[in-house]
């Protein structure tokens, strides 16, 4: 293929330009994940994510879109959500005052003026076609499980044609068609036709190491000791049978607290602490107490 | 490294010309070179041989991707591929191995990405995709493409259900035999009279409570809250003056129904007729199923298609342990933390088909149905085997079960699934528990 002029082509050359540019914007993303988003970025195709709770789907989106130095429209699924929530609404009261506004100044208001962009309120999806450039914005359809699948048909084939009529104003058609990810936490099964579309993405919990890394990033008055520390906790509590194993979002938590509260490693009292931090789940917390405090600070370990 | 061994004999070359996909051009195969359009088309091929089905679209995909990603090392290659191909967790499985047995025969690429449970060799996966056993002209394209596979293994109570016709003339010879087949438990039918049943069961409706929807419809006046919205437009079409108040109200909706179905040997008589309640309640209700067994397997996709027959041969293909032993506390856990607790048991109906005998201790199956309890808007437990004489809910995990049960019926005959849909249906807790211990 040429070489295009596109900003964001000549920007990510290849898969390490991008790892390395979330490096910078602290997101630490491993070779899997920073090949998926590449891909999204430059083939470009919707990027479907999966992964338990809290292993930072939303804030690859997020972080991709700092990368790009473009703006992140997000969109939270929901049951029952529609075009008015999702694409664009007029704002009615709005209009009304204007007729009011018309009225009182004995001047006329017509149709094509009530229904000038002006009075028109913008949805995320809306805003991420119209989105001016010179690079595309990010579109984050966060849990698309949980809207309808009527929903689901109805947002892929916005992204398939990149346009969207609003009859009153005519056909915006996208300059710079968004970079979609979804995610979505498998409650029900998407259609076919979705994940035939999107490139597919499962992120694995992050190992110990990694996990400290990405603590030190998000954390910065933590000190290297208690991220490591806090890392290796986290690495034990997911080696039990829990319910709801804690994540990244969990252990950024748990390192935020423990720093706030002045302690700079992991001990006994420490933990004692600040359970609520990173076991979210009263059985939970019940069958680590059994194990015991000072064996998830690593005290036993010496 | 790989491109020594990346090309066995009988590489579909020709599969590549026909690429067209929106995010590759249609002059794409040409400039890309020959090589990058083998390389995925053959990997494709061995995919869709060890049963995942990859579309011409997402191979044309994956020559885009090692267009932008030049596979010059093995990584590379393994995640353009598992991104470009893969659609599902599910897949990663058999996925790793196929990649692993073409590009290094024998290096298992789980082990680099710190997977506990390597994936098995080629060919003995068998949460392959179940082909459908009929000999109908196929529509789809993956159909065309499905390589020569044995022979699909069938439910365990006979799920050979004929076509169409003969399961009307069924249902209508039964109309003279219905009133003792009505009463006859599922466990004392014959293989005949058990396929008439499963027919007429299809056709139960299954409906659940309501509740309301995040959605709202128009309203008569003075019920539900003003629509600003409706108002402000008939108002702009009367001249801008607001003449009337248009009012709305939420919706109602259905609740969820979930089907948890025990399949494990002890419950095999009943097997036949509750899976066919299941297909009904997933093909009319947009229920959820789930089979478990000593593992819990969703078959919601299986049991969604029309066809019984087609539908119950493939739920038998995606389940891998029909008639085996029973692990309630275990699979309830897996539902829990898999779907449950993810928004799919959130004030749902959830239906436990089980006789309650487990191999799991009687507390862990209180302390699983107590998260279950958390969740659910009704437990509803069918066990077949309350109607029998003298039956007492004595079993160990049925008694630690029982206290978090809205409803306790039995299911066991034509007659008696009335009961189940009642209690599906009924508004509020506590209908029929202990109703009745005999027919």
């Amino acid at each position: 293929m040429q070489p295009s002029p596109d900003p964001v082509a000549t920007a990510f050359p290849d898969v390490d330009a991008l790892t390395a540019a979330l490096d910078k914007n602290d997101y630490l993303a491993d070779v899997g994940l920073a090949t998926a988003l590449f891909l999204a970025v430059r083939l470009p195709q919707p990027l479907l994510l999966e992964g338990e709770p809290g292993v930072g789907k939303t804030e690859a989106a997020k972080a991709l879109a700092a990368v790009l130095d473009t703006p992140l429209y997000r969109l939270q699924c929901y049951e029952g959500i529609d075009s008015a929530e999702a694409l664009y609404e007029w704002n009615h009261p709005r209009q009304l005052l204007g007729i009011r506004l018309a009225e009182s100044r004995h001047s006329e208001i017509d149709e094509d003026e009530l229904f000038s962009p002006k009075y028109l309120l913008r949805r995320p999806l809306l805003q991420a076609l119209e989105h001016p450039g010179p690079r595309p914005a990010v579109l984050l359809l966060d849990e698309i499980d949980r809207a309808d699948a009527e929903f689901e048909a109805f947002t892929l084939q916005l992204l398939a044609e990149s346009a969207v009529t609003i009859p009153e104003l005519g056909t915006v058609r996208a300059i710079h068609p968004p970079i979609v990810v979804l995610t979505s936490n498998r409650t029900r099964d998407l259609h076919d036709a979705l994940t035939r579309r999107c490139i597919y993405h499962w992120i694995d919990y992050p190992d110990a190491e990694r996990t400290a890394e990405i603590v030190r990033r998000r954390v910065p008055a933590s000190t290297q000791r208690l991220a490591v520390d806090t890392a290796a906790g986290i690495s034990r509590l997911r080696s039990m049978d829990l319910i709801k194993p804690p994540g990244i979002a969990e252990a950024i938590d748990w390192v935020a607290a423990l720093t706030l509260l002045g302690l700079d490693r992991l001990d006994e009292r420490a933990v004692e602490a600040t359970w609520g931090s990173v076991l979210k789940n009263r059985e939970d917390v019940d069958v680590v107490r059994a194990r015991g405090a000072g064996w998830l600070a690593g005290a036993t370990r010496g | 490294m790989w491109s020594g061994r990346a090309e066995p004999a009988g590489w579909p070359v020709q599969r590549v010309d026909d690429l067209r996909t929106p995010a590759s051009p249609t002059d794409f195969v040409a400039s890309a070179g020959p090589r990058v359009g083998d390389l995925a088309g053959g990997l494709a091929l061995a995919l869709l041989r060890a049963g995942i089905a990859v579309g011409p679209d997402r191979i044309g995909r994956l020559a885009s991707a090692l267009v932008l990603i030049p596979p010059e090392r093995r990584i590379q290659l393994y995640w353009a591929a598992r991104l470009a191909l893969i659609a599902d967790r599910a897949q990663l499985p058999v996925f790793d191995a196929v990649f692993a047995a073409i590009f290094d025969g024998r290096l298992d690429p789980a082990d680099t990405r710190g997977e506990a449970n390597a994936p098995p060799a080629i060919g003995s996966e068998p949460r392959t995709r179940p082909t459908p056993p009929d000999d109908r002209p196929n529509d789809g394209a993956t159909g065309a493409t499905e390589p020569n596979r044995p022979p699909t293994p069938t439910p365990p109570a006979g799920g050979d259900t004929d076509p169409d016709a003969t399961q009307r003339n069924g249902i209508l010879a039964m109309a003279s035999a219905e009133q003792r087949l009505h009463h006859t438990s599922f466990a004392d039918l014959s293989p005949q009279e058990a396929e008439q049943v499963s027919a007429l069961v299809q056709h139960i409706v299954l409906s659940t409570p309501s509740r309301r929807s995040r959605r709202s419809r128009p309203a008569s006046r003075s019920v539900g809250e003003v629509d600003i919205r409706r108002t402000v437009k008939a108002a702009q079409r009367g001249g801008g003056d607001v003449t009337t108040l248009l009012r709305r109200r939420r919706r109602r909706s259905r609740r969820r129904l979930v089907l948890l179905c025990d399949v494990s040997a002890s419950m095999e008589p009943y097997t036949r007729v509750f899976l066919s309640l299941l297909q009904g309640a997933v093909s009319q209700a947009q229920a959820e199923a789930f089979v478990f067994s000593t593992g819990l397997t969703r078959l919601t996709r299986q049991l969604a298609i029309r066809d019984p027959g087609q539908a119950l041969a493939r739920a038998a293909a995606a389940a891998p342990d029909w008639a085996g032993g029973t692990r309630l506390a275990q699979s309830l856990r897996a539902f829990v933390d898999d779907y449950g607790r993810r928004g799919l048991a959130h004030g749902a109906v959830m239906v436990v088909l089980s006789d309650g005998w487990s191999l799991d201790e009687p507390d862990q199956v209180a302390q699983q149905m107590g998260r279950l309890r958390r969740l659910a808007f009704r437990i509803i437990w069918v066990n077949p085997r309350k109607a029998a004489a003298g039956f007492a809910p004595l079993v160990g995990g049925m008694a630690a079960a029982l206290p978090f049960c809205d409803a306790f019926v039995s299911g066991h005959s034509l007659a008696s699934l009335d009961e189940v849909a009642a209690a599906i249906g009924a508004e509020s807790a506590q209908i029929s528990r202990n109703s009745r211990r005999n027919d």
